[in-house]
C-alpha cells in the first residue's frame, strides 16, 4: 500500500525525540545569557548611555521567550531588571536609581520585558500545539485513509499496524478475541509476543486494562498493551512497543493512541455488523429455501402416494375395466415416484461431492438409444425423436451412465413441454473451433425458455409457471451437475424455427489407434 | 403343471422382508423352486449344501457386501448370478459383474424383466451344441465349421470379429464388462483399452445386424459392457 510507505519515508510522523529540555537547563540558559549581557553592559557602559543598554536586555528576553518556557522568561525580566539597576545604572551596586529619568526608564523596561516575554513565549506554546494537532490529524487522515480502502477486517488490521508503525516508529501487534475467548495474533504483526508478552495481553484481555510500559503494571515489559474494548467487551488487544526508550507518553501521543484504538474498534463493530447481517440473510435464505424444498417434496411424493393408494383400494371393484385402469395408474405412479427419487439422489450425490464420473470411450448412439427406451419404459408421449449424427461419429470421452441420465432428463423435458405431434431432435457431432468439442443436443418445437428461467435454467428446485407436468425442478440442475462433474458445459438457448435447445459440449479426445488383427 | 423336479431351482438373498415375499410369489407363480435367505453368510451355506440351478443376490446386505459373497461363491459354484442393485450404484454393479455376476437389474424393476433375464440365464446353462448351428435373426452361426451367414450368404469375419462373436455366444444372455472381453480377445494388458471394443462390436454390428443403428442382438449396457440376446 502506498500511502503506507510514504509515510514510513517521513520517519515518524509523532516524534520520541521531541523531548522538552529540562526546565533547571533553561534557567540556567537563562540566567547564563542575561550574565553575558551584563558583563558585555559592564565593559561598554564607559562608552554609552546606560540607558541604551536597557534595550540589549530587552533583546535578550525576547530571544529567550523564543527559546524557554513561560517561567525563565519571566525570572529573565526580573533578573535582568535587577542587574540593569545594581551593577550599570548609577549609583552602581546599589538598587537605587540615581534621578528620575532612569527611575522612569527602568520602570517602562519591566513592564515592557515581562508583557513581552510573556506573549511571544505564549505564541510559541500556541504554534507547537498546532503543530502537534496538525501531525495528529495527518497521522489520523493517513490511518482513516488506509483502513478506508480496505474490504476485510484482516485487510483493516493489516492496514492499522502499517499506519501505526510509521506514526508512532514502532512495532506493533493485534490480537483478535476468537470466538472461544482465546487471543490469536494477527499474521501481519511487527511486534511478535513470546510467552511472557501473551501472558500479559491474556492478564489485559481478562482485566480490560492498560499495562506494559508507559504504565504501573508490568514495567519491564517492552511494548504497551491497551484492550480495545466494543461497548462491555474486550475484542482484542492492541500492542505498541516504541523503538525509543522514552519513559512516559507525550500526551499528544496518549491521544494519537486513542484515536487510533477507536478507529480500528470502529471497523471491528461495522465488521460484527456486515457479518450478523450476512449471517441472518443466508440463514433466512435457507429457510426459506428449506421450507419450499420441504412443500414441494411432500406435495410430489404425496400425489403418487394418494394414487397409488387410491388405486390399490379401487382394485377391489369387480369391474374388469375399472382394474385396468387403475392399474394404469399405478404403473404411472410408480414410476413418477421413481424418477422422483432418482434426481433426488442424483442432486443429493452431487451436493454431497461423492459423484466420481468414470470417463470412458463411449458410443453416443448407443447412449443415445438407451437413454431412449428408458424414457419409452418410463412414459409415453406422441412425439417423433429423430437421431442425427455424422457417419463417421467418434468415440466420446465421457461416464456413459450419466451422460445417459443427461440425455434422459433433457427429453423428458422435451417431451414434457412439446406439444404432441411435434419433432424432437437428438443429435451429436464434433464442433471445430478454437478447442475443438463434441455435442450432444435436444432440440424441440415446444414453447421455448419461460421468460422468468432465461437467466439461469438450470438453478435447481425452480419451474416454469405455465408447468403443465408435476416435477421438483431438479431435472435440469442435474443435466448441468453431471455436465460439469464430466468437465463439460451446457447451455439452453432457442431452436431456430421455435422451441428450445439444450446442447452439452464436451472435451473432444482422440482415441488411439486399434490394432489390426 | 412341470413336476417338482423338472423345475429349476431359485436360491433369493435378499434382507427386505417385502422384497422377499414378493420374489417369492412371484418367482413360486411362474413355475420355480424358491429357497429364501437373508444375508450373505446364510446364501454361501444354502448353496453349499445344495446348490440352487440360478441365485438372485441383493448386493446390499446387512452382514457382508454383496460382491464378497460372490467372489467367495464362484470358488466353487458356477450357477449364474443375477444381481440386485439399487440406482446410482454403477460402480458396484460393474464390480459384481467383474466378480462373476450375471446379470443386474435395477429396482425398482418389474416382473415380467424379471422373468425374461432369469429365462435367459436359465437357458444359457443348456451347453451350445456344436452340432447345430445357432441361430439369430438371419444369421446363422455354424461352430464347428467357423462359418457365418446371413440370409444364407457367407458373412466375411475377421478372426478377432469371430472370436467376439464366440465369445457372445458362449455366454449369450450374460453382461459381459468392458473388461471382461478386453482381457479375453487383447490379453489383460488392454483391459482399459474400451475404444479396441466400441470399434469391434460397430463392425460386428454392421455385419451381423438388420438395423446397426439400433441393434437388436448385440445390446449396449452404457458404462457397463454388452450383452448377447441371440
Amino acid at each position: 500500500m502506498p500511502q503506507i510507505a510514504d509515510v514510513r519515508q517521513k520517519q515518524s510522523l509523532i516524534g520520541w525525540n521531541e523531548q522538552k529540555p529540562s526546565p533547571v537547563r533553561e534557567y540556567i540558559e537563562t540566567v547564563v545569557v542575561i550574565a553575558g549581557v551584563t558583563a558585555m553592559g559592564w565593559f561598554i557602559a564607559s562608552h554609552t548611555s546606560h540607558l541604551a543598554l536597557g534595550l540589549v536586555y530587552l533583546l535578550a528576553v525576547i530571544a529567550l521567550s523564543l527559546r524557554v518556557g513561560r517561567r525563565p522568561v519571566l525570572i529573565a525580566g526580573i533578573l535582568s531588571a535587577l542587574a540593569w539597576d545594581f551593577l550599570i545604572i548609577p549609583p552602581h551596586f546599589s538598587f537605587l536609581v540615581g534621578n528620575f529619568e532612569d527611575g522612569m526608564m527602568l520602570g517602562t523596561y519591566c513592564v515592557v520585558a515581562l508583557v513581552a516575554g510573556q506573549l511571544t513565549a505564549r505564541v510559541k506554546a500556541q504554534e507547537l500545539n498546532e503543530r502537534r494537532r496538525e501531525q495528529r490529524a495527518t497521522a489520523l487522515f493517513h490511518l482513516t485513509r488506509a483502513l478506508a480502502a480496505t474490504r476485510t477486517l484482516d485487510e483493516a488490521a493489516t492496514a492499522f499496524l502499517g499506519q501505526v508503525d510509521a506514526a508512532f516508529n514502532a512495532t506493533s501487534a493485534l490480537l483478535f478475541t476468537e470466538g472461544s475467548g482465546v487471543l490469536v495474533a494477527h499474521p501481519t504483526n511487527s511486534f511478535l509476543l513470546h510467552e511472557a508478552e501473551r501472558n500479559i495481553a491474556d492478564w489485559v484481555a481478562s482485566h480490560r486494562r492498560e499495562a506494559g510500559r508507559f504504565t504501573p503494571l508490568f514495567t519491564s515489559a517492552t511494548g504497551f498493551y491497551l484492550p480495545l474494548m466494543l461497548a462491555e467487551d474486550c475484542c482484542g488487544i492492541f500492542v505498541l512497543c516504541p523503538a525509543t526508550n522514552a519513559p512516559t507518553l507525550s500526551t499528544v501521543q496518549r491521544e494519537l493512541i486513542g484515536d487510533f484504538v477507536a478507529q480500528l474498534t470502529l471497523m471491528i463493530q461495522h465488521e460484527r455488523f456486515r457479518i450478523a447481517i450476512e449471517r441472518e440473510r443466508i440463514l433466512a435464505g435457507s429457510e426459506e429455501l428449506q421450507r419450499a424444498l420441504l412443500d414441494s417434496v411432500a406435495h410430489e411424493l404425496k400425489t403418487p402416494l394418494a394414487v397409488l393408494s387410491t388405486a390399490v383400494e379401487k382394485l377391489n371393484t369387480p369391474a374388469e375395466a375399472v382394474q385396468q385402469n387403475m392399474l394404469n395408474e399405478i404403473r404411472t405412479a410408480t414410476k413418477r415416484l421413481t424418477r422422483l427419487v432418482n434426481n433426488l439422489l442424483n442432486q443429493s450425490r452431487l451436493e454431497s461431492g461423492v459423484l466420481r464420473p468414470r470417463l470412458d470411450w463411449c458410443n453416443v448412439r448407443d447412449v443415445f438409444n438407451a437413454a431412449l427406451l428408458e424414457l419409452r419404459n418410463t412414459l409415453s408421449f406422441e412425439n417423433r425423436i429423430t437421431i442425427t449424427m455424422p457417419k463417421d461419429m467418434p468415440l466420446l470421452m465421457a461416464d456413459a451412465a450419466l451422460l445417459e441420465q443427461i440425455i434422459f432428463n433433457l427429453l423428458l423435458n422435451a417431451v414434457s413441454y412439446a406439444p404432441a405431434g411435434t419433432e424432437i431432435a437428438l443429435s451429436a457431432g464434433i464442433q471445430n473451433g478454437a478447442t475443438a468439442r463434441s455435442f450432444v443436443s435436444v432440440a424441440d418445437r415446444g414453447p421455448g425458455l419461460p421468460e422468468e428461467l432465461r437467466e439461469n435454467p438450470f438453478q435447481k428446485f425452480q419451474r416454469p409457471k405455465s408447468a403443465r407436468v408435476g416435477g421438483l425442478g431438479l431435472g435440469l440442475s442435474v443435466v448441468r451437475g453431471f455436465v460439469v462433474a464430466q468437465g463439460g458445459e451446457v447451455q439452453a438457448g432457442d431452436n431456430p424455427g421455435g422451441g428450445a435447445v439444450f446442447t452439452v459440449y464436451l472435451p473432444h479426445l482422440l482415441h488411439g489407434s486399434v490394432p489390426n488383427e | 403343471m412341470i413336476p417338482e423336479a423338472a423345475r429349476a431351482e431359485v436360491l433369493v438373498v435378499d434382507d427386505e422382508i417385502q422384497i422377499r415375499r414378493l420374489l417369492g410369489s412371484v418367482l413360486e407363480e411362474a413355475g420355480y423352486r424358491v429357497r429364501i435367505v437373508e444375508t450373505g453368510q446364510a446364501a454361501l451355506a444354502e448353496a453349499a449344501a445344495r446348490p440352487p440351478d440360478i441365485i438372485v443376490l441383493d448386493l446390499g446386505l446387512p452382514d457382508m457386501p454383496g460382491v464378497e459373497v460372490l467372489r467367495q461363491l464362484r470358488k466353487w459354484n458356477h450357477a449364474p448370478v443375477l444381481i440386485l442393485s439399487v440406482f446410482g450404484e454403477e460402480n458396484n454393479k460393474v464390480a459384481a459383474l467383474d466378480a462373476g455376476a450375471d446379470d443386474y437389474l435395477t429396482k425398482p424393476f418389474g416382473e415380467n424383466e424379471l422373468l425374461a433375464r432369469l429365462r435367459a440365464l436359465l437357458r444359457r446353462m443348456q451347453p451350445v451344441d456344436d452340432g447345430h448351428p445357432l441361430c439369430f435373426g438371419s444369421v446363422e452361426v455354424d461352430s464347428s465349421r467357423r462359418l457365418v451367414t446371413r440370409h444364407g450368404q457367407p458373412v466375411k469375419l475377421t478372426a478377432r470379429e469371430y472370436a467376439l462373436l464366440h465369445l457372445f455366444i458362449v455366454h449369450r444372455g450374460k453382461v459381459l464388462t468392458h473388461r471382461f472381453v478386453l482381457s479375453e480377445l487383447w490379453g489383460p494388458k488392454s483391459e482399459a483399452q474400451t475404444h479396441y471394443l466400441h470399434v469391434y462390436m460397430t463392425r460386428l454390428r454392421q455385419k451381423l445386424e438388420e438395423e446397426p443403428d439400433t441393434p437388436k442382438f448385440f445390446q449396449t449396457e452404457p458404462g457397463v459392457g454388452y450383452r448377447f440376446t441371440g
